[in-house]
This record gives structure tokens, sequence and C-alpha cells, in this order.
């Protein structure tokens, strides 16, 4: 079992290596300085004042929509729709707060969460149901899902949560009733702590300690089989499906009343997608994705440090999320054959 | 028929030299040499893994060995080239059709064919449709492959294998989807290719069958040549069967031993001896049974069927007329039109598999990676889910106890493995058996289905699952197998019952007569037609 | 009258494009997720070397080159090192939108929109009132017919179905499944850049960050909902631009009774409805997902 792991791990590091290469070859083409650009990445990621805290604000958000993200990966289904249950969440918790300002924070904060667990499974659910009743596959279904989230936020903060003092270009919501932050806007705070390292141990023990985790896992590798040992495999679907909708949608009202503070159109465009990416480092494991969302917090938080800093592009981060994603799922057996094709041609 | 090297005739039709083929650190064909005349027909046999159809591979340019050659008529043919072997004369017809279901009859032959190019649908379905004439293939050009009967499909890959004017057929396991008529087809049509010079080369694994068509046999075992290539004529069936089963079976009875290599005439194991008593009770009873066309098959359209406990029925039938439904709608996965089913006495009728689980039903299915295990999940996992698929999806797992527990079982079922974290697909063939054996036949077993249980596994597998089921019965649980191997039904039932277009079309007792049993399987796909005419 | 049927044309050309190629691609048994970074790439490359250089035809071997470049990274990754499809194709569509950002920054100082100062050839006045739309237009019916003859009556559009559908079936002649996929992403690497060309400099003449905005998605579901034959998924993906086209008139019309952003999701919604019809009608007992469109 330990070498499984370290190997798991060795093989992240591997393509990951890879995609950095590959990452440095596009920077040169594109007339950056390959070097300059890495380094400006590894500074704001590491180095910079009060690292930890940029760490942990974009970290945290992101562990708990990845959470989400293995629990439906590891039954099978490929919901590529965190961005828009995250930004489904945000907008219910949104309304939520709306309507409940001026009232107790005891109150609101658990509800406007609440608000935005649902609004992020009811944005899973429609998915799963066309997956599990017509057998239309998620995997364009959830990412138009996307899309029509981010439009509906558009909607919302031009039109009936709209402030009206806002400046003229991005348009934003009226910012959250400041008795009802959970943190300041540039950190984080034990709250999201303590919230975060919930939906943790919760995600570990739906996998690991459950009837869920064992066969969502076996039917994530073989629907088949799980259907011929009589496993319902409806009710699995649905409720991977509902369950990481559910973590989105609380990571999206964290954001709000946390570092946000507010709903602005088009916040935070890369979280979904970098949520995938996290759960396939982490090999769909947990207890991984900890470490791996933290690793790709450093970079999210590089993404601001690079313009300001460095004089870099921001899409620099961009590229090197998407460069990880394409190499991630190889496998080592492929590659390993590869290697020794090649030295054999070397040799003759 | 003497070895003549040196004489100035032609060249072998396909030289062996040293042929070793390694998959990782199974060998799967260690060091074979032979030599085959050209001009007559060779067969080739083993039990399963004993590497028959890596070395018609390894003739027909698809697979590269590891060291060695063979040569086609002479010819050195690149390893692994599959393109230059044609071009030398040399076809295979695989064991399960290289087909796409899609493709009708015509295009699969252009596919295959030599003219690069545009066509149009017409035109190739009026020269396709010729050339089948010429060689004496009937077959609509332009029907689908998914549409054609299982022995059509046959003909189809048959059809397609010759395109290319091979001097060289081999034919890789050819009789094990025939009924008995279907392997005399096949035999005529193969005689007739003799006629026009064609080589072939017959992979089988039944005594009988070699007997009937080969003039040469060769036997391979574990991997390695043992025997042949020598004249079949006077050959007596014992020896032959000796050398297939070699001393991995020594505690095979003998007609266990005469199941498995297919010699003689089929015959029931215990007849003469008391056979044993069934149960008063019944594991399953299906009355008129109707199910429509759907994923698993054609449908059902009328299917009697009753299993008493501490009996085993088989189900005898080519694949493709009704079995899977059968199977499918007893599992409560495919719903029924009509008709009822009660299992272990009790009715079921929307209730799905976990309840009938529940109620002792067990089901060992066709596809043993695709149905039976996740290949890429754990051995404990694969255990696992029938312990958990009863009960809420909230309940506690514990992976500790369950590892636990699966070993013992894998243990009790003498399963070779390493931990119970390996994955399934590791295992081999027997072994994976195993593991669904351990999962479904366990004490509170009413009613086991098997679907083809034996399929693929070599000697000491196979008698594993025999022992297996009939330790069920002995235990008072009803056995059903399905089964295209009538040796094997024939050895093991208590009855057999025949299921044919979708139809039960008869039920018969030992001792078995092969005739009745093949003309019950035709006989019922005729009828359908003349209905229509 | 005449400009409804315009927009409606100059919407789809692009995303009937890329349906062709996610046909292709379908047909050898890839699911071509890179499509939109494969757009993205065309659009921008088309522009910017316009910008640059004033030569179209230079610009649209620019884009032809780099789909190709990336389409055969795609290749590699899910051929030869194995790589799980669906997650690699949206690994190339994020290097295809995170590049193309890379490259306007590089090149022009910023993110902003690039401008170029012209674009494609129109058709000129001899079409009346069409003449404003270019020629990758016209082109698209002969193209989709060519692609049509290539795929469906060829023995190479037959190995390649083979290849998708029953790889097995391909390797027992000799034809490698891989190589197959190859060439049918390659061929599919100019219809994506022509996809792109056309979306960007087709008409308007400007490449901004973002501009595909899921169309090369649409071209996916295009031809799932076209059952990946590709006169079924042309007529899809102007489908799914028609109902695009429908709620930009009616965000223009309306815009003060209808939400003007719920109308512009419409193309999207009506992508998810074409999906659930097409997964309707297959049922699951009909063809599986590599048998699509073999007529």
């Amino acid at each position: 079992m330990m070498t499984e792991q370290i190997a798991a791990v060795l093989r992240a590091c591997l393509f990951i290596a890879i995609a950095l290469l590959l990452c440095m070859v596009i920077f040169a083409a594109v007339g950056l300085s390959a070097i300059d650009t890495l380094r400006g990445v590894v500074e704001g990621a590491f180095f910079r004042p009060r690292a930890m805290d940029h760490v942990l604000r974009w970290g945290l958000p992101l562990l708990i929509t990845s959470v989400g993200v293995v629990i439906c990966f590891r039954a099978g289904y490929f919901n590529i729709g965190a961005q828009g249950q995250f930004y489904m969440g945000a907008i219910a918790a949104a309304f939520a707060a709306e309507a409940l300002r001026g009232t107790s924070p005891l109150v609101a904060v658990p509800l406007c969460m609440l608000a935005g667990i649902v609004g992020g499974a009811i944005w899973a659910l429609w998915p799963a149901l066309l997956r599990v009743k017509a057998g239309a596959d998620e995997v364009i279904s959830t990412m138009m899902g996307n899309f029509i989230a981010a439009l509906v936020l558009v909607h919302v903060t031009s039109g009936p949560l709209k402030d009206p003092s806002g400046s003229g270009q991005a348009t934003s919501s009226l910012p959250v009733d400041a008795a009802h932050r959970i943190s300041a806007t540039t950190g984080t705070s034990p709250i999201i702590l303590g919230i975060t390292a919930l939906v943790v141990l919760l995600g570990w023990w739906l996998t690991r300690r459950t009837a869920f985790g064992v066969l969502s896992g076996l039917a994530g590798r073989n629907p088949t089989m799980v259907t011929w040992q009589g496993a319902d495999v409806e009710r699995i679907a649905i409720g991977a499906f509902l369950v990481s909708g559910a973590f989105a949608g609380l990571a999206g009202s964290i954001e709000l009343l946390g570092p946000n503070g507010r709903l602005a159109s088009g916040f935070l465009p890369a979280h979904g997608f970098t949520a995938v990416v996290i759960a396939l480092v982490a090999s769909l494991s947990v207890l991984a994705t900890v470490f791996v969302a933290l690793f790709f917090g450093a970079l999210a938080s590089a993404a601001l440090y690079l313009p300001v800093m460095a004089g870099l592009p921001a899409a620099a981060i961009q590229i090197i999320n998407a460069s990880i994603a394409l190499f991630i799922t190889s496998r080592t057996e492929a590659a390993e054959n590869l290697l020794s094709r090649w030295r054999a041609r070397w040799k003759t | 028929m003497a070895e003549n090297p040196q004489a100035g005739a032609q060249a072998p039709a396909l030289d062996a030299q040293g042929v070793t083929v390694r998959y990782g650190s199974f060998t799967a064909l260690d060091d074979v040499t032979a030599r085959f005349e050209p001009g007559l027909i060779h067969a080739i046999v083993g039990q399963n893994g004993a590497g028959k159809t890596t070395f018609a591979r390894v003739a027909a340019g698809l697979v590269a060995p590891a060291a060695g050659q063979a040569l086609i008529f002479g010819t050195q043919v690149p390893p692994g080239d599959v393109p230059r072997a044609r071009t030398a004369g040399v076809e295979l017809v695989h064991q399960s059709f290289a087909l796409p279901p899609s493709f009708t009859v015509a295009e699969v032959l252009q596919f295959v064919g030599p003219r690069a190019g545009l066509y149009s649908r017409r035109a190739i379905e009026r020269h396709w449709q010729a050339w089948l004439r010429d060689i004496g293939i009937d077959l609509p050009a332009a029907a689908r492959i998914r549409d054609l009967p299982i022995e059509s499909q046959q003909s189809a890959e048959i059809a397609r294998a010759m395109v290319s004017d091979a001097r060289l057929l081999i034919l890789d396991e050819p009789t094990a989807v025939l009924p008995p008529e279907g392997i005399d087809r096949l035999f005529a049509r193969i005689r007739s290719l003799k006629a026009r010079g064609v080589t072939v080369f017959l992979v089988l694994h039944k005594i009988r069958e070699v007997l009937a068509i080969a003039d040469t046999v060769t036997v391979l075992r574990g991997g390695r040549l043992v025997a042949g290539p020598m004249p079949t004529a006077g050959l007596a069936p014992a020896s032959l069967s000796a050398q297939i089963i070699g001393e991995g079976a020594g505690t095979l009875d003998l007609s266990d031993r005469a199941a498995l290599t297919g010699e003689g005439a089929a015959r029931h194991a215990d007849a003469g001896a008391a056979a044993p008593r069934r149960g008063e009770g019944k594991a399953l009873e299906v009355s008129l049974l109707h199910v429509a066309r759907g994923q698993y098959g054609n449908g059902l359209s009328g299917v009697n069927l009753d299993v008493h406990s501490a009996e085993i029925v088989g189900i005898a039938g080519v694949e493709g007329n009704g079995q899977r439904d059968l199977v499918a709608a007893v599992a409560g996965l495919q719903p029924i039109a009509e008709g009822a089913i009660r299992i272990a006495g009790q009715s079921f009728g929307r209730e799905g598999l976990a309840r009938r689980r529940g109620a002792g039903l067990r089901i060992i299915p066709f596809e043993r990676n695709v149905e039976g295990l996740s290949l890429t999940s754990s051995l404990w996992e694969n255990w696992s889910a029938a312990q958990l698929v009863g009960r809420s999806l909230l309940a506690t797992a514990g992976p500790r106890a369950l590892r636990r527990l699966a070993d013992q079982r894998f243990r009790e079922w003498d399963l070779r493995y390493r931990n119970p974290d390996q994955p399934a697909g590791a295992l081999s063939g027997g072994n994976a058996q195993k593991v669904i054996l351990a999962r479904e036949v366990d004490a509170a077993a009413r009613l086991i289905i098997a679907a083809q249980p034996t399929r693929g596994l070599d000697v000491g597998a196979t008698a594993a699952v025999w022992d297996a089921l009939r330790a069920a019965r002995a235990r008072g649980a009803g056995v059903l197998i399905i089964s295209s191997d009538l040796d094997e039904l024939f050895d093991i039932c208590d009855r057999v019952v025949v299921l044919a277009a979708g139809r039960s079309v008869g039920t018969f007792a030992p001792p078995y007569d092969l005739r009745a049993i093949g003309d019950a399987m035709v006989a019922a796909t005729a009828r359908p037609q003349e209905e229509t005419a | 009258m005449e400009d409804l049927i315009i927009a409606f044309l100059r919407s789809g050309t692009p995303i009937v494009y890329i349906a062709i190629a996610g046909v292709i691609a379908q047909r050898a048994g890839i699911w071509n997720l890179g499509l939109e970074g494969l757009m993205i790439v065309g659009a921008c490359a088309t522009i910017v070397t316009i910008r640059l250089t004033g030569s179209v035809s230079l610009a649209l071997l620019v884009a032809v080159a780099l789909c190709a470049l990336l389409s055969l990274l795609l290749w590699f990754v899910v051929e030869i090192l194995k790589a799980n499809q669906i997650i690699a194709g949206l690994g190339i569509t994020g290097l295809g939108l995170g590049g193309t950002s890379l490259a306007l920054t590089a090149i022009f100082g910023s993110e902003a929109a690039v401008f170029a100062p012209h674009g494609l050839p129109r058709l000129g006045p001899a079409f009346g009132v069409f003449g404003s739309l270019s020629i990758l237009v016209l082109a698209m019916p002969f193209l989709v017919f060519g692609i049509w003859l290539v795929l469906c009556r060829s023995r190479f559009g037959l190995r390649l179905s083979a290849a998708g559908e029953h790889p097995f079936a391909a390797r027992a002649i000799g034809v490698s499944p891989t190589r197959m996929r190859f060439w049918a992403l390659l061929l599919g690497a100019p219809f994506c850049a022509l996809a792109g060309a056309e979306l960007a400099a087709g008409s308007l003449q400007l490449f901004s960050v973002n501009m595909t905005a899921g169309r090369g998605f649409m071209g996916f579901a295009a031809v799932i909902f076209g059952a990946g034959h590709p006169i079924g998924a042309t007529l899809a993906a102007f489908f799914f631009a028609f109902v695009g086209a429908l709620g930009i008139r009616a965000q223009l019309l309306y815009g003060d009774l209808f939400p003007s952003s719920l109308l512009l999701s419409l193309p999207y919604v009506a992508t998810v409805i074409g999906l659930w019809i097409s997964a309707r009608i297959k049922g699951p007992s009909a063809a599986t997902n590599s048998e699509l469109g073999r007529s």
C-alpha cells in the first residue's frame, strides 16, 4: 500500500515536470523569457511576504471544491461543471445574504452557506438526471452549465443584485453585510479553515468508510460489474453529482462571505478547472487533495503577483494548469515503453 | 507420411523455427519448431492457455515472436508485419470475429480489399455479392454484421479472410460457437477449400473434431510442442487426450477428462450409476416468459424452465438465442413483458437484483472481465461488492474488516494471489474466476446461474469450477449452467434444456443424444422462417 | 429577412467547420475536447498574422500549422502516453485559451482586443446582398461534401471507422488504429483553423480573448447530436447557430422585456436539449458511441 502511494506521488511529479517543460517551450515561443517567467511564478507562489496567508486564501476554497470533484470522478462521472456549481452556490448565497441583511451573523452565515450548498447541488442535479435517465453524456452538459451559470452571474450582478454605486466597467453586486463577513478581503480565517477541515473529513469518510465509497469506486472503473452485482447505479450517480455540486456551491458561498465580500461578474473564472486538475494530480485521493490544493493555491496567488511585481502575464498560470491537465492522466507504463524503445533505437 | 525436408517438393506451408513468445514474465510459446506440409488440413490442439491462438497469430504476422521465426511457403515474413504476411498468402479467421458490427458485409470486404479510393454503395454491393456467389458463401452483401446470426457472421469472417486469395487459411477455434450441424457445414466448406488447393490450419480443442476433419494433428501444452505434426489416421483418442492434458489434472475422473477433451460421443458422467437425488423444492421457476428485444439480445418468446434444489440444469444453444435475455430477466436487469419468475419460492416482478440476491440468487456472469470483475480495482473490493449492495449507501464499510474476510474466503478457495489489495487484472483467468466463485458460491446461495463459467479456463481451473458447482448442488442449491460446450453440459448436468430463437424447445435427460439435441438447437431457428413464408 | 440569413450563415459556418473536425476524430475513436482551444488558436493566429504581415494566405497557413501542432500534441499524449482523452482534450483547450492570451500580452503588451486591417476575402458584389459573406462560407458546403465522400464512400473512411469502432478488425489486416487516429487529427486540424479564421476574420476582423465562448464545445455537441455523421453534424451545428442568432436578435429587439444575458444563454441551453434528444433517440439498446454515423 505504501509503495503504491509513493509511486503515485512520483508519477505526479514526473508528469508535472514534463508539463513544466512544455510550458517553458510555450513561453519561449511567444517571446517571453522562460526562466524569468518560471522564477516569477515560484517567487509569487512561495516566497512573497505573508505567503502562507495567500496560499490558504486561495487553496482552501479550491480544496473544498476539489474534494467534491474527487468524489464524482471516483464514481466514474466526468462532472467538469464545478465552475458553474461554484457560481450558482455563490449566487444563491448572495440572494440569501441580501434577504438576511441586518440579522444576526449566527443565523445568517449558516443559512447563506446552506443556500450555497443547495444552489450548487441543484446545478449538479440536472446534468445528473440527464445522464442517469437519458444517458446524455455529462461532459458537455456540465460544460454548457458552466457557460450558462456565467451568464446568470452577469445577469444577477447587472440586474437584481446590482450595486448602484458600482464603477462603470465591472458589474458587481452589493457588498455583503459587514457583520456577516467571515474573513477579511486579503486572507482567510479560522471559520474557513474549520469548514474546510470538516469538508475534508466528510469526503474522506464517504470515500473510505462507507458502502458508497467502495461501490462508487468500483462503478467508476467498471459500471457494468456493479450493475451485475445489483448495486443501485442510479442512486450512486445522483449522490456523487449532488455531493460534488454541494461542495462547489459551499466554496462559492465561502468566497462570497469571505475574501470576496461581493459577487462580481466573472470572478475566479479558473476556479472550477483548477479544482479538476487538483483532483487528477491527487490521483482522486481525498487526503492527497489537501496537499495538492495548497500547491495550486500557491500557484493561484502567483497569478496576481506576476503582472504586478514581475511584469509577466497572468495567463502564464493558466498555461501551467492546462499543461499539467494535459499530461497528468498519462500512464507510466506507456512512458516507460517509449523510453525503452528510444533507448533501443539509440543503441543500434 | 514421412517428413522429407530434403526432397525437392514445394516449401512447407508453415515452417516454425524455435518460435518463442513472451508477455512480460509469462511465456506463451516456448521454442516451438514444426513443419506443416501444403495442401493438407492441419489441426492444432491443446487446452485453453496452451498457446494455440498465440501460435496462430504468429503465423499470421499479428504477433512478433521474441525469438525464432515462421516461414510462410518458404518466405520469411518480418515479425509482426501483417500486410507482408497477407501478401505471402496467410490469412487468419479470428475466434471473436474481426468485424465492425455496424459495417455491412460489402463494406467489410471493401475495407479489407485491395482497391483504395472512392466507391459507390450500390457498386460495391453488386461486386461483392457476385464474388460471394463465386466462392460459394451465401450471404446478403447489404446486411449489417450485427444483424446476422452467429453462423452467418462466421461466414462473413471467413469471406473476409478469403478476399486476398489466401493459400494458407488459419481458423482459430471456429467450432466453439457452432451447433453440431453448423460444424458439419463448416467442415464441408473446409474440405472444398482443400480441394481448391488451400492449406488449412484449424485450432481446435475437441478430439472428436480433430479426427473428423484433420489430416495431421499437433499438440501444444503449456506453450510447448508435445506431439506432432503427426497423421491422424489410426490415432487413438485416449493417447491424444493424455498428451493434451498431461499430468496437470491427474485427479480428473474419466468422464470429466472425456468432457474436457471431447473424445468420443458425449455421454453423461453418472449414466449407469445412481443419479443424485434432486430436492423437492424449486430453486427457479420460469413460466411463459416473454421478454422484449433489448440490450441483452433479441428477446424471449415463451420460455418455461424449472430448476429444483440440489439439481444442475444446463441450457444448450448457440449464443444469441436468448441466453443473455434469460439471465438478465431472472436477475431483474431486463424487464419482463409477460410471464412469471420465482426464485426459491418467492415471486419477483419489478424488484431489482439486490433483492433477488437476498433471496439466494447468485450469478457467475458471461463476461468475466466486464460483468464479473473490475480489473483495475483491488481483490477485496471486488469481493466486497456482494456484501455491500443490499444495504444503505451510507452504511459503514470498514476496509480492514472486509480485507480480512476476503482473505479468509480466498484462502478457502485456494486462490493464488499476493494480497487482497492486488488489482483483479493481475490474476490468471482461472484465479480470477475463483474470485467470482468465492463471492457467489457461498452458503446462502439457493440458485446459482453460471454463464459460460469455464470459457477460456485451463484444465485445472475448469475442473475446479465443476467441483464447485457439484459441491453447491450437494449443499442443496439449484444450479443453472449455460454453456455452448455440449461435452461440458453432458458431463455435469442432470437435465439439459435447449434454448433456440428465444424459446425453450425441449428438455433432455441422460443419456444424452448429441444428434437429438443438435437437431433441437437448429430446428427451432428454422421454424420462424416457415411461419412467415 | 436577408440579414437573418446572413447572420445565420456567418455564425453557423465556424461551428460547422469545428463539427467536421470533431466528426473525423470521433470516427477514428477520439473524443476531441480540444476543439475549443484549436478554434481560438486558429482565430488568434489569423488576426495576429494579418495584423503583423497583411497577408491573408500567410495567416491561414500559420493558423493551420499551429492547429496541426496542437492536434499532434493531443495525439501524442492520448495515443503514445495513453492519457485520458477527455482530460487531455480539456488541457489542449486550456493551452489554446491561455496561449492566445499570453501571445497577445507578449506581442501587443496587453490583453485588449486586436484589430486587423482586413479580413478574409469576401464573396463580392456578384453575390448581391450576400457579398459580405466570406469565401469560407461558400467553401463550406463543398468541403462538407468532400469530407462526406472521404468518410462514407472511401476505403480510407472505412479504415478510420474500423479504427474507432473495432480496432481489432483494423489491426487484423495490418492497419494501425494509432496511425489512423494520427491522420484523423491531422485531417481535422485545417478545419479547426478555418473555423477560427471565419469566426475572427469572416466579418469582424478582430480577435479578443476567449472569443470562442464555447462554440468549440457546441461543435462537439453537434457531432453527438448529428450521430457522428458529417451531414447530420452540419445540420446540428446550424441548429445551434440558429438558436444563437435568434438569441442575439431577441436581445437587440426585446432586451427590455427579457434579461439579455439569459437570451444569450439560449445556444447553450439548446445544446443541452440537443444532447438530451439524441440520447433519448439512441436508447440503451441502440448503437454505441463508437458506431455513430455509419452511413
